[in-house]
């Protein structure tokens, strides 16, 4: 294949993608003004635009971003230390992980944010809810990876370990620990992901918190083009947070 | 360019095909690839016929591009210069008196063996009752019976084999075409299946074009032996096979069968070296470039 | 469980007894946590009802159980989730079967889904009520969203990992695109599409009830925010018990009929 065929397999579809969504988005604004489209339902793309810069400056977009981040932050830290932990757990005592090993894939299963109502008798309308409810949705994917990438460990380098004679203590910090890094990366970028899905949805839906909460704001203004606004730039945020997490544990994965 | 010989004379009189009509008319194949490495030409103007009921293997080394020849037949590939007919037919596309059996596993696994081989006849719109009546008929003919309710995972690799070649058969195909059906089964079921294949055939006077590798298996099923060369794949000779038919697996001891097996071997080495030769000097270069 | 088999040494007792020892740890952890929740419940330390004693959450739980009026509100839920997914399902799997069968359109679209997927769903609520009002229809909708991308991607990737030779075998019986679909894509693939389906299910099931919390007056998650706004808590809690209950045992029934093995 001549190089410049192989160049164009590659931009092509991409072009497409992009060229279908710009497309869309000029459709209906055309659809709009044409009036076949009730613009008190979907306001002018032209006119979400507008509200970009609008929305960063008066509704202080940065110190929201920076709220939800760091919310986020915090429930993965302990996502990352209870997580780890419970899984190293129940990858060291196997009578445990027998027991609750389903219970924790079946609590993994279910609509853990449904919780939020509780929380918020509990720990009240604030921050702490918030976070807590990231936590709680991150945990168990992490240990479920923990406990996966501890207990994937390949035999023969266990054998390894047992042929230096390691206590168990220097087998698990310089063997299985390691070995299970990887999946355990994994883990941590599922719990994240989760905690910051989760977290976003509840500020909107106890309208507490920062980015989340824009959003119920600005809709329970009726400022249409607002809205919408925000909820692309949340998206957009979210999307950046999920590559960038990918591309960081790719590089922590060499190889990988 | 080929040498061709015309067809032997069948033992039983066929009456309805005239000998000089031939049912498989392959003119003029030539496929070109594109490959990172510059144009690769892999089949090179082959043709040949293949008369009603005519047994014929085609045999080459690996590269030679039999595989494409195959799928050319078949239907499956398009963008090559040449024609295929079938019963005068011009092939564009998958045709309905073409049959196809494949190299690998292609026994449907979510399905019964009966589901398996009732499968054409069910694309064809037969009532169910109308469908597993024939189905069963193809099962027993491979010699399954029994075994209809069972799961492909159930079975054997030469039982699954059975079952494709159960299933392309009902939906009787004017010409089968096999392309290495048994290169993944060991040499002593392969030969108890080519019996199977040699009962069958002949029970149906099937037409049959099989692909294939393995000198043995060619003679042992054949009327007639198409040898081709390393790529660009090109018919080097044809060779007639006039063991006395019906055969059976026991025919791979009798001098005849010798003599063919090494006469073939003898023109199929020389291909078979020149891959082996290319083969070391593309890797050479690979290794060379990263 | 099957970990215990490496585990037994020569010597060491036969599996069968091994399953004691678990069995006793289940019971020992429930008691443990009833014992301690119920201490925490009459200690005083919390306020009021933010742990209600086990015998309230019994009597609620009957309660709830025994009052018609719950049925019903589970029965629009059910509606509303079993309409989600069928709308999400559909096009899921169509999208997904368009995009495994095509290179060019897989690579144009594919990523769009990948990268939207994991985003907060519900925050496209208010659009959602913009569109199909306040009742059934946005929680529907709500569902269907979440649940239109896992199914996509799941049956994209299902897709690309059928045998190859299944779909030449389907070609060379000139089956057309429709008995191609249904009886050569759609059961090679019955796993990835079962395990789609699942999780598919479980976030259906997620941005409904969160949206029956923001803007309902029936429904389960309408019971659970009015059992907070009434600081009802007994009652909150026999409602997320019942939930939860329902949700995994819906997914267990899934894996189990669709297998949990990988490949075919």
């Amino acid at each position: 294949m001549s190089r410049a065929a192989a160049l164009s397999r590659t931009w092509q579809p991409a072009a497409l993608g992009v060229g279908t969504v710009v497309g869309a988005i000029v459709l209906t604004e055309v659809l709009i003004r044409a009036g076949l489209i009730n613009r008190f339902i979907v306001p002018l793309p032209s006119e979400i635009l507008a509200a970009f810069p609008r929305i960063v400056t008066e509704e202080n977009v940065l110190s929201r971003f920076l709220l939800t981040v760091s919310e986020a932050l915090s429930a993965s830290v302990l996502v990352a230390i209870f997580g780890v932990a419970g899984g190293v757990l129940l990858h060291r005592f196997v009578l445990l992980r027998q027991a609750t090993e389903t219970w924790v894939a079946a609590i993994a299963a279910a609509p853990l944010v449904l919780i939020y109502p509780l929380y918020l008798v509990i720990f009240g309308r604030n921050a702490t809810t918030i976070v807590m409810m990231g936590f709680t949705a991150g945990i168990a994917p992490t240990m479920l990876k923990t406990l996966e990438g501890l207990s994937g460990t390949r035999r023969v380098l266990i054998n390894v370990g047992k042929s230096f004679n390691l206590t168990p203590a220097q087998q698990f910090w310089k063997i299985l620990f390691p070995a299970a890094l990887p999946t355990i990366f994994v883990g941590l970028r599922l719990g994240l992901i989760f905690a910051l899905i989760n977290i976003v949805g509840v500020e909107f839906l106890i309208n507490f918190g920062g980015l989340g909460q824009l959003i119920n704001e600005l809709s329970e203004r009726y400022d249409l083009a607002g809205t919408y606004a925000a909820i692309f730039f949340v998206v957009l945020v979210s999307v950046c947070i999920f590559v960038l997490t990918e591309r960081l544990e790719r590089w922590l994965r060499p190889g990988g | 360019m080929a040498v061709m010989s015309t067809p032997t004379r069948r033992t039983a009189a066929r009456a309805d095909a005239a000998p000089d009509k031939p049912i498989l008319l392959v003119d003029g194949i030539v496929k070109r690839f594109d490959t990172p490495d510059g144009p690769l030409t892999a089949v090179d103007h082959v043709s040949f016929t293949v008369a009603a009921g005519e047994f014929v293997s085609v045999i080459g080394p690996s590269g030679c591009g039999k595989s494409t020849l195959f799928n050319i037949i078949g239907g499956l590939v398009d963008g090559y210069e040449g024609s295929v007919s079938v019963a005068g037919e011009r092939v564009a596309g998958p045709h309905a008196a073409i049959g196809m059996i494949f190299q690998e596993e292609s026994t449907f696994p979510w399905r019964t063996v009966i589901d398996n081989v009732a499968f054409p006849l069910e694309l064809a719109g037969l009532p169910k009752a109308e469908r597993y009546e024939k189905a069963r008929h193809f099962v027993e003919l491979v010699g399954l019976a029994g075994f209809e309710r069972r799961y492909p995972a159930e079975l054997s690799g030469g039982m699954r084999q059975r079952v494709s070649m159960a299933r392309t058969l009902a939906a009787s195909p004017k010409i089968l075409l096999m392309d290495e059906p048994f290169a993944a089964l060991d040499e002593q079921t392969r030969l108890l299946l080519g019996d199977k294949v040699l009962q069958i055939q002949q029970e149906l006077e099937q037409t049959t074009l099989l692909i294939t590798h393995n000198i043995t298996e060619a003679v042992q099923l054949s009327d007639r032996v198409l040898v081709m060369t390393y790529r660009p794949g090109k018919l080097k000779r044809s060779v007639a096979i006039d063991l006395p038919r019906p055969r059976s697996s026991e025919i791979v001891s009798s001098e005849a069968f010798g003599h063919y097996v090494a006469q073939i071997w003898g023109d199929l080495r020389e291909e078979a070296s020149r891959g082996l030769i290319d083969d070391e000097q593309h890797k050479l270069r690979r290794s060379g470039e990263t | 469980m099957a970990e215990a088999g490496r585990l037994i040494a020569a010597g060491a007792p036969p599996r069968r007894a091994l399953v004691r020892p678990v069995m006793l740890l289940r019971v020992v952890i429930i008691v443990a946590v009833l014992v301690l929740w119920q201490l925490l419940a009459v200690s005083g330390l919390l306020y009021r009802d933010v742990v209600p004693s086990l015998p309230a959450i019994a009597a609620a739980l009957y309660r709830t159980l025994s009052d018609p009026g719950f049925y019903l509100h589970l029965a629009t839920t059910g509606y509303e989730i079993v309409v989600a997914l069928l709308i999400g399902g559909v096009s899921g799997v169509v999208v997904g079967i368009l995009l495994g069968a095509s290179r060019l359109l897989s690579r144009a679209y594919e990523s769009l889904l990948y990268y939207l997927g994991p985003t907060p769903k519900i925050i496209f609520f208010p659009v959602m009520i913009m569109w199909f009002g306040v009742g059934a229809g946005s929680k529907i909708a709500m569902g269907a969203v979440s649940c239109f991308f896992p199914i996509a991607l799941n049956v994209a990737a299902g897709m690309r990992q059928i045998d190859p030779v299944l779909i030449r075998v389907g070609r060379s019986f000139r089956a057309n695109s429709w008995q191609m679909v249904t009886k050569i894509y759609l059961p090679a693939m019955r796993y990835p599409v079962m395990n789609g389906l699942r999780i598919g299910l479980g976030v259906a099931l997620i941005g409904t009830l969160l949206a029956e919390t923001k803007l309902s007056n029936r429904g389960i998650g309408f019971l659970v925010i009015q059992a907070y706004s009434l600081f009802n808590m007994p009652q909150m809690y026999s409602l997320l018990i019942v939930l939860f209950v329902l949700s995994i045992g819906a997914n267990a029934l899934i894996g189990r009929f669709g297998g949990n093995r990988k490949g075919n």
